[in-house]
């Protein structure tokens, strides 16, 4: 088994205010690890460090390392564009560019430089449409604006054009929040599948979902982790009485 | 149910007030457009006597088949004295005088341009359509009165006569005034046109485009996306919404006490009028450009960070367009208002008697308004029409600049 990515003692403030509270966590390579927790506990925030997003935010300060196959993704020598080229992200309202579909896959591997030819191009986008399931769906409408499709197609196309541009670890902030059932079940095998290439780490607020998608789970509660584990153990027999809580829908 | 009536009655009244206000403003664009274009389209038009015309070689001075410079060399003094002699035979020399003044003072050079277009016409006598003088260009509009004493009209029994004798013999045309159009001002309401004050008013507009829309957009970016927010910033900003309220007559005191004063650019030029029409449309248009990049989701930003792109191409690639239709309808607002705007170049020297036609921004012009303004100084009965129909022309260039603008407006903006 080998970890992908790695935080060590990773404390997060928001000005005064701690959201993250000493988290040592690992992340196995191609499997699916699922944050849950109640909401505020800091589970998206800790999302957001894995890729650095929260670098924009100004008063928001972070300590501790996070590291990405060894290397430590806030020391200098990283670049945080190349770090989100490995890392990618989907998020919870899907939010595709208000451009073509063809143009919302294209745009990572076009910034990044992956290729200028046209073909090669056109195999990324078609390569990356299918492994999101969507090729079948939008093949005769390229062109259509990607903001044109329904909500769970947006998504599958955001995770397209995560996957374009072929990063290590995909990271999910609740991406099925906003979607109906049937869109959900098929992003659901859609993670499944994407776990054979990606590392993936999903924060999800349905208990279901974590428990039918992920490998691992780890429970988060006021910004401190309270418990993580293989899922089918967190599921069955956690440790923890507040785990036991959480999941039997006693609280959060 | 009663308090449910009196609610439903208040509804009604509001809706009543509202249709009437509609109403009333409707009613005072449509007063003032009937106001404008009633007193304006004449002025598109102008009065022409057919005249027979005899091109004798000998009192022109000229060799068979001359040059275009010859002829425009030669006096046509003496052709025009002896085709009137020759019209009027049974009017004395004092009364040809007279008659001389239904025409324009200038027919020499109509006639002179004439035959230079057409030199087969030379030792012929043929029909030229010969420009009336503004006095009966008016009486042939219907904007004369001859119940007027005789005394005090400016067109004498004599001259009305002959008129009316040229009106039963059909030789009265009115036809379309395309010297209006590619003439400069001049102190004749026959020959005085717009093309000057146009182009003016296109360089000047140019030049405020081509300076305040990048200069405003990159502030806007600067302040919007990339300053990091404190004292400094609220006081930017405070100072270019300040701006924004400046009357526009101080601008005009800033390009005389900087731009012509201190850096001595040339006066009354579209250059420093567009440089200070710039300065009274840059806060306009950066208040717009910054609500509009404020106004672009965040959530298109983070999929655009996330996925590895720099703050300039988050910027240039996906908020910019995004914010770009708003942008442009406070240009359009901030331009809209510069084109209309008088006072500021009258400060710069501006509003001048300009009759050549600038072909760049270095040579002095006006701009239509100050052209507008200048017109309706005038006391001469033909400078009122001329007046209106420049009115036309500049509400014509503003709808103009308005569809080229909501064009590109429509052209950018996207949905999602």
């Amino acid at each position: 088994m080998v970890n992908t990515i790695i935080t060590k003692n990773l404390n997060v403030y928001y000005g005064d205010k701690q959201a993250i509270n000493d988290i040592s966590l690992h992340f196995l390579k191609n499997k699916v690890t699922a944050l849950i927790g109640p909401s505020g506990c800091g589970k998206s925030t800790f999302l957001r460090c894995i890729n650095r997003m929260n670098d924009v935010i100004d008063i928001c300060r972070v300590e501790g390392t996070i590291s990405l196959n060894g290397l430590d993704i806030y020391s200098k020598e990283i670049e945080v564009e190349h770090l989100r080229e490995k890392i990618g992200m989907v998020f919870q309202k899907p939010n595709p560019f208000p451009k073509s579909i063809y143009d919302n896959v294209a745009y990572g591997p076009r910034i990044h430089g992956i290729t200028d030819k046209k073909d090669e191009m056109d195999l990324i986008v078609e390569t990356s449409l299918k492994k999101a399931g969507l090729y079948a769906e939008v093949k005769d409408r390229l062109d259509d604006m990607g903001t044109s499709l329904s909500g769970g197609q947006q998504q599958r196309l955001c995770i397209a054009r995560a996957i374009a541009i072929k990063p290590e670890v995909i990271l999910m902030d609740e991406p099925c929040s906003a979607l109906d059932p049937i869109a959900t079940s098929i992003i659901e095998e859609l993670i499944t599948d994407l776990k054979k290439s990606y590392t993936i780490i999903i924060v999800t607020h349905s208990m279901q979902q974590a428990a039918r998608v992920s490998d691992k789970t780890a429970f988060f509660h006021l910004g401190n982790l309270i418990e993580e584990g293989d899922t089918s153990k967190i599921f069955t027999k956690p440790d923890h009485q507040k785990t036991n809580d959480y999941i039997t829908g006693r609280f959060g | 149910m009663t308090n449910l009536a009196k609610r439903k009655k208040a509804e009604l009244r509001f809706k009543f007030y509202g249709i009437f206000s509609v109403f009333l403003s409707l009613l005072f664009v449509a007063i003032l457009m009937q106001n404008i274009f009633s007193a304006g389209i004449g002025g598109f038009y102008k009065t022409v006597f057919v005249t027979s015309i005899h091109f004798d070689q000998n009192l022109l001075n000229l060799e068979d088949n001359p040059s275009e410079e010859q002829i425009k060399k030669s006096s046509f003094r003496k052709l025009i004295k002896y085709n009137f002699n020759e019209l009027f035979k049974e009017y004395s020399k004092d009364e040809i005088k007279q008659i001389k003044k239904l025409f324009y003072r200038k027919i020499d050079i109509e006639l002179k341009n004439f035959l230079i277009n057409n030199p087969e016409f030379l030792n012929q006598t043929t029909n030229v359509d010969l420009t009336t003088s503004t006095h009966i260009d008016q009486i042939h509009k219907g904007n004369f009165d001859r119940t007027v004493p005789e005394k005090q009209r400016s067109v004498n029994n004599l001259q009305l006569n002959i008129y009316d004798k040229f009106i039963d013999e059909k030789k009265v045309k009115k036809v379309w005034n395309s010297t209006y159009f590619t003439s400069g001002d001049s102190r004749d309401p026959e020959s005085a046109g717009v093309a000057s004050s146009v182009m003016g008013s296109v360089f000047t507009i140019l030049i405020c485009f081509l300076l305040s829309f990048p200069i405003a957009i990159f502030a806007s970016i600067y302040l919007e996306e990339f300053a990091k927010r404190g004292k400094m910033t609220d006081l930017i900003e405070i100072n270019i919404n300040n701006l924004a309220a400046v009357p526009s007559i101080i601008f005009g005191l800033l390009g005389l006490g900087i731009l012509l004063n201190f850096f001595g650019l040339p006066r009354s030029t579209a250059l420093v009028g567009g440089i200070v029409l710039s300065f009274m449309t840059l806060p306009t248009i950066i208040v717009a450009c910054r609500s509009s990049l404020r106004a672009v989701p965040p959530s298109i930003r983070e999929a655009a960070l996330a996925l590895g792109a720099t703050k300039n191409q988050v910027v240039f690639h996906h908020v910019l367009p995004l914010a770009m239709p708003g942008t442009l309808t406070g240009t359009i607002i901030g331009l809209a208002r510069a084109i209309g705007e008088t006072a500021p170049l009258l400060m710069i020297g501006m509003v001048a008697f300009i009759m050549d036609i600038p072909s760049n921004p270095l040579e002095p012009a006006v701009g239509m308004p100050a052209q507008i303004y200048l017109w309706s100084e005038s006391s001469e009965r033909g400078f009122i029409e001329k007046t209106s129909s420049a009115i036309i022309l500049l509400l014509m260039f503003l709808i103009v600049v308005n569809f080229v603008s909501v064009y590109f407006r429509k052209k950018y903006e996207k949905k999602w």
